[in-house]
């Protein structure tokens, strides 16, 4: 029992299904088709809302994948504390329940004058609107060396799936003793709290098993995200372990060097036995090739509704939109879906227009039995977003606070990925 | 068609069987009567309710379930408003749904009391 829209509720009563049919599916007018272009949390999310919302829109979501490994938690599965397969999802149920037309096909090619979308098996399909979430691309050339084949040894691990199971490998390989070094890329990147929860559940893995092990994060930044919060777990949980070495400090991450296992700043040269380097990043390749960037390498979008500034008809959610003061993170890619979402039924089928509401919230681990969390609620207007309302723990919250945020992590793990995939 | 609605026009197809040609039309022109006096702030509200919802499902199940995030669905208008409020104000802790009872008018909060209300209803009946 899980649908409880628009739909649902003029079905209430049997006979009431007949008074609510809707105009456009009495007339037998053609569909509006949406195509939702990527997958991710973003895509799925806005593909089951726009489903759920009107039977008068055709759904297509299109997205190479099969399954889908979500970012967020992938750390837990870096320190044991989850399998990579409880962190995967399907589109059955998008399907199935919602009547989404999945195609599991990559799109090579958006043609905003023609309206229509290429894919690489050969098919060509029309469109009234795309809603586009292509995620992260990383920037060309800002690391010397660091190219494809650099990162099948120095995983990113910042697309969750084969490059999270290498990096796991690799840290159960190295001795103990061995270093790790993390690369943490500059502003903005997707995941603020990311990186330094990465470091804090490797310092929990290697706590148990390599204790002699060491963690350097070099920096792209001169300070980082609840940065005081981070250093106090690290100080109780892993004393030692962790050293932090700000932009201002290594003067900015130059190259790599794979065979050596090499990472040079502008200052030095450090040897790492397990390097995990996330570069600097930017809208993902199609939202480039498609010109839906500006000089930020960023998609600027209409707040209200998502809708891409430079090219009509073509919405953008997610990790590229530049969404004001948002956060990049999946809960914001979740918020924003379901605001394009609206936005998109109102445009196309009639539906009322109410003020969106644009939310972020973040459990982060700092330990197995201690998390932290953020919430943070924004005021979008026709110009930018703006941050409302703003809460993250602080340095001595009691304990059993962060052990109840562990417990509230995994019900909100379980209940996100159901509103997304579910 | 999503599977709940489904259930519904079933049952729904159950009880027209049960009833002669006559009744089936009375009903049909009572129910289509009450269906457009009803249906505009019906349907608006409910529009709200479900937008607004939808918020809310990034962290509580709407399904009955709720392993570590309570559910919310199936309380009473009054003890959804009591609890928004008393968070909104502080009296009650739990920093998230601060933020969120925050971000919410009062008249918004009275839309989705409404809306989890009448959802809880509807499962009841199931």
């Amino acid at each position: 029992m899980t649908c409880w829209t628009r739909r649902q509720f003029s079905c209430l009563a049997g006979a009431m299904c007949i008074g609510a049919l809707r105009p456009q599916a009495a007339r037998g007018q053609a569909k509006a088709r949406i195509i939702v272009i990527g997958g991710g949390v973003g895509g799925a999310t806005a593909a089951k809302y726009l489903a759920l919302g009107s039977e008068a829109l055709h759904v297509t979501l299109v997205e190479p994948k099969a399954r889908y490994t979500t970012c967020f938690f992938s750390n837990l599965y870096l320190a044991g504390l989850r399998s990579l397969e409880s962190l995967t999802h399907g589109y059955e149920t998008l399907a199935q329940r919602y009547g989404v037309n999945v195609v599991h096909d990559a799109v090579t090619a958006i043609d905003p004058l023609a309206k229509n979308v290429s894919l690489e098996g050969g098919a060509q399909l029309s469109y009234d609107r795309v809603v586009l979430a292509p995620g992260i691309a990383f920037r060309a050339g800002v690391i010397d060396g660091y190219d494809d084949a650099a990162m099948q040894i120095m995983p990113h691990a910042w697309t969750a799936g084969p490059q999270t199971e290498l990096l796991r490998q690799q840290l159960e390989s190295m001795a103990d003793g061995g270093v790790f070094v993390l690369v943490a890329p500059p502003d903005p990147f997707r995941c603020p709290p990311g990186p330094y929860e990465r470091a804090s559940l490797i310092a929990y893995y290697f706590k148990q098993y390599k204790p002699r092990a060491k963690i350097l994060i070099l920096d792209a930044k001169d300070s980082f995200f609840a940065q005081d919060v981070f250093e106090d777990g690290w100080n109780r949980h892993y004393p030692g372990m962790i050293e932090w070495l700000p932009g201002q400090f290594t003067g900015g991450i130059r190259a790599v060097d794979v065979k050596g296992r090499l990472i040079k700043t502008a200052a030095d040269t450090f040897k790492a036995d397990v390097a995990n380097v996330i570069p600097a990043q930017e809208a993902g390749r199609l939202a480039q090739q498609t010109r839906l960037v500006d000089q930020s390498g960023w998609c600027p979008i209409d707040p209200m509704t998502f809708e891409s500034k430079l090219q009509p008809g073509i919405h953008v959610i997610g990790d590229a939109a530049k969404a004001g003061n948002m956060a990049k993170s999946a809960f914001a890619s979740n918020s924003q879906a379901k605001v394009c979402a609206f936005a998109i039924l109102a445009a196309l089928t009639g539906s009322e227009r109410f003020a969106p509401h644009l939310f972020n919230t973040c459990f982060t681990l700092l330990a197995a039995d201690d998390a932290v969390t953020s919430a943070i609620s924004y005021n979008a207007d026709p110009e930018t977003i703006k941050v409302n309302d703003f809460f993250l723990s602080k340095v001595g919250d009691n304990a059993e606070a962060r052990r109840e945020a562990v417990r509230e992590a995994d019900g909100w793990y379980a209940a996100f990925t159901h509103d997304i995939f579910g | 068609m999503p599977g709940g609605s489904t259930a519904v026009s079933a049952t729904a197809g159950h009880r027209q069987s049960a009833l002669s040609l006559h009744q089936i039309v009375a009903l049909l022109m009572v129910a289509s009567l009450l269906v457009s006096v009803a249906k505009r702030s019906f349907a608006a509200d409910n529009d709200q309710g479900a937008q607004l919802a939808a918020t809310c499902a990034a962290c509580h199940r709407l399904d009955g379930h709720d392993r570590g995030i309570p559910s919310i669905v199936g309380l009473s208008e009054e003890q959804f408003v009591t609890v928004m409020r008393a968070f909104k104000s502080g009296e009650r802790s739990g920093p998230i749904m601060r933020t969120m009872a925050r971000s919410l008018s009062n008249e918004e909060i009275a839309t989705l009391a409404r809306y989890f209300a009448a959802r809880g209803k509807e499962t009841q009946r199931r």
